[in-house]
């Protein structure tokens, strides 16, 4: 009888495990943010958000940052007339942003703090997360002046070329630990939006 | 006597002022624009199948930049993208044939220079296209610059303008290369797919629709450097200004358009739009439209039916073509490149 009794407990927990797992996944806005989630290394990225060096026109001076949110492109300005190209995914609409900044700070395999801002908005997010390969940002960090922004990694390389963030700027973990080795703290960044109409 | 000498003096000034009506209707014709309207389509000179540019598929639908560029121009005159008539045309007839009146105007990849100007009678309203002559390579030689290639082994197509830019360019910068050329773009073609040497150059656009045919396409990269200068732009007669007016406006509204961010998606929303610029733009205000000889919605109707500057590009020869260029010298100039259009004001 106790064995009987026990077996209907787990079934009765089970299809609870299961209800609040659906649940907490239809709450989920968008795809952008999963975190425990192992990068899938498999990802191809489109060719245009390859990392490549292209013609790139600019008074800025090399070792820039231009972040272009309507192209969906990081540009490192190289000088010559020509800038290295990174595919990047960026904040959905009403959490895109322009400006100037720079870079004021750098860490490899972050810890993840979601702001309470965002925590209000997802609930369902961690409160904190430590550093690693299913941490949402990814292999690196670099945050921009003294926003909650940073251009980041991600354990999601499917989102590359996408509006699916809250503001911040992710690459894949490839191209962003290839961008960390080459910006320094103080770098300037410039974060440019398609025009108002 | 005398009737027959006064019939022949009438007769001759009647010859001659016919001659003369007919020298002045072949040199200061300027009509085009009253004969489109009046036929209600917009006769095209394009190039008979050229990937990204012009192109048609086996109904005969075409497509490509230069065919967008044509019902941008059948839009803003008819509203009616439709309203463009294709007419294939051979590198060599193109522009006898433009003279000809056989079309109202070329968008065939033409490359605009002084004496095709002035020899032929011709006029480019502006660049639609920077094109130049670039480099493909091997990924796997690890070059990003052509400032790089000294020593490399490059295959020409021979007897071309390609071929003197090439030996000028490395003249210029001190370097060496061996030079492999073949009289055909397809021996070009194979003996570099073959190996017979580790550098291609081409114009840039060509290069990219060439590599789509190569054993492995993905295994080689084509150099951002551009080495010589082939801005194609559309062309029209001389003299016929309210025609060339009514081009050169047509491109620059599709760049003014990217630049203020209007497509063809929120087009009307930019109607709403209380920004200057824009309400200029989609004539919401002015009477721009009017001074062309058309109506006030004459770029909101090419921005509707065919889209700005960007969305041509990009679903021609851009990201979402086959071909994949990325936008390069074509980009905004505020952008990174040099499209640049004078505004509308």
């Amino acid at each position: 009888m106790t064995k009987l009794r026990h077996l209907i407990w787990m079934v009765v927990a089970f299809a609870g495990l299961l209800l609040s797992a659906s649940q907490s996944y239809a709450q989920q806005p968008d795809v952008g943010d999963q975190p425990g989630l192992l990068p899938d290394d498999s990802v191809e990225l489109d060719p245009e958000y390859r990392k490549q060096m292209v013609y790139y026109r600019t008074s800025e001076a090399p070792g820039t940052i231009i972040i272009s949110t309507a192209e969906r492109h990081l540009y490192l300005v190289q000088g010559n007339g020509r800038a290295l190209r990174y595919g990047i995914g960026v904040g959905r609409d009403g959490f895109q942003w322009q400006g100037l900044v720079n870079i004021t700070r750098k860490a490899e395999w972050p810890d993840w703090t979601p702001p309470p801002e965002m925590i209000a908005r997802q609930p369902y997010l961690p409160r904190f997360m430590a550093g690693g390969p299913g941490n949402p940002l990814g292999a690196r960090a670099m945050y921009l002046g003294t926003t909650v922004y940073r251009i980041h990694g991600t354990n999601r390389p499917d989102t590359i070329g996408t509006k699916v963030s809250s503001g911040c700027f992710r690459l894949v973990n490839a191209d962003v630990a290839d961008l960390y080795d080459r910006v320094p703290v103080g770098t300037k960044v410039i974060i440019r939006q398609k025009p108002e109409l | 006597m005398r009737t027959f000498r006064g019939g022949l003096l009438v007769g001759l000034a009647v010859a001659v002022a016919v001659a003369a009506v007919a020298i002045t209707y072949e040199r200061y014709d300027t009509r085009t624009l009253k004969r489109t309207i009046r036929r209600g389509e917009v006769f095209c000179g394009v190039n008979a199948g050229l990937p990204g540019f012009s192109i048609p598929d086996d109904k005969g639908n075409w497509s490509g930049f230069d065919v967008d560029f044509c019902r941008a121009v059948a839009s803003a005159i008819f509203d009616d993208p439709k309203a463009a008539k294709f007419i294939p045309l051979d590198a060599s007839e193109r522009f006898k044939e433009l003279q000809n009146r056989k079309v109202d105007i070329l968008s065939r990849n033409s490359t605009w220079s002084m004496s095709r100007e002035t020899n032929y009678d011709l006029y480019f309203p502006a660049v639609a296209y920077y094109d130049g002559e670039g480099f493909m390579l091997p990924a796997a030689r690890k070059i990003d610059s052509a400032l790089d290639l000294n020593g490399s082994k490059i295959c020409v197509q021979a007897e071309t303008t390609t071929q003197l830019n090439l030996a000028d360019y490395f003249r210029a910068n001190n370097m060496k290369y061996q030079e492999m050329k073949f009289p055909k773009l397809e021996e070009v073609v194979k003996a570099y797919d073959s190996g017979q040497c580790d550098t291609f150059t081409a114009d840039a656009s060509q290069l990219y629709a060439l590599r789509l045919n190569l054993s492995k396409p993905n295994d080689h990269i084509i150099l951002p450097d551009i080495i010589s200068k082939e801005p194609l732009a559309p062309v029209v007669r001389q003299r016929d200004d309210d025609w060339m007016m009514i081009v050169k406006w047509t491109l620059y509204a599709m760049i003014n358009a990217e630049e203020l961010g209007i497509t063809s998606k929120n087009i009307d929303e930019a109607l709403k739009s209380k920004k200057p610029e824009v309400m200029r733009l989609v004539g919401t205000e002015g009477s721009y439209g009017e001074d062309l000889g058309l109506t006030k919605d004459w770029a909101a109707r090419i921005i509707r039916h065919v889209g700005n500057y960007g969305e041509v590009y990009e679903r021609n020869v851009g990201a979402e073509s086959k071909l994949k260029i990325p936008r390069g010298l074509n980009q905004l100039w505020s952008a990174g490149g040099i499209q640049y259009a004078p505004p509308i004001r």
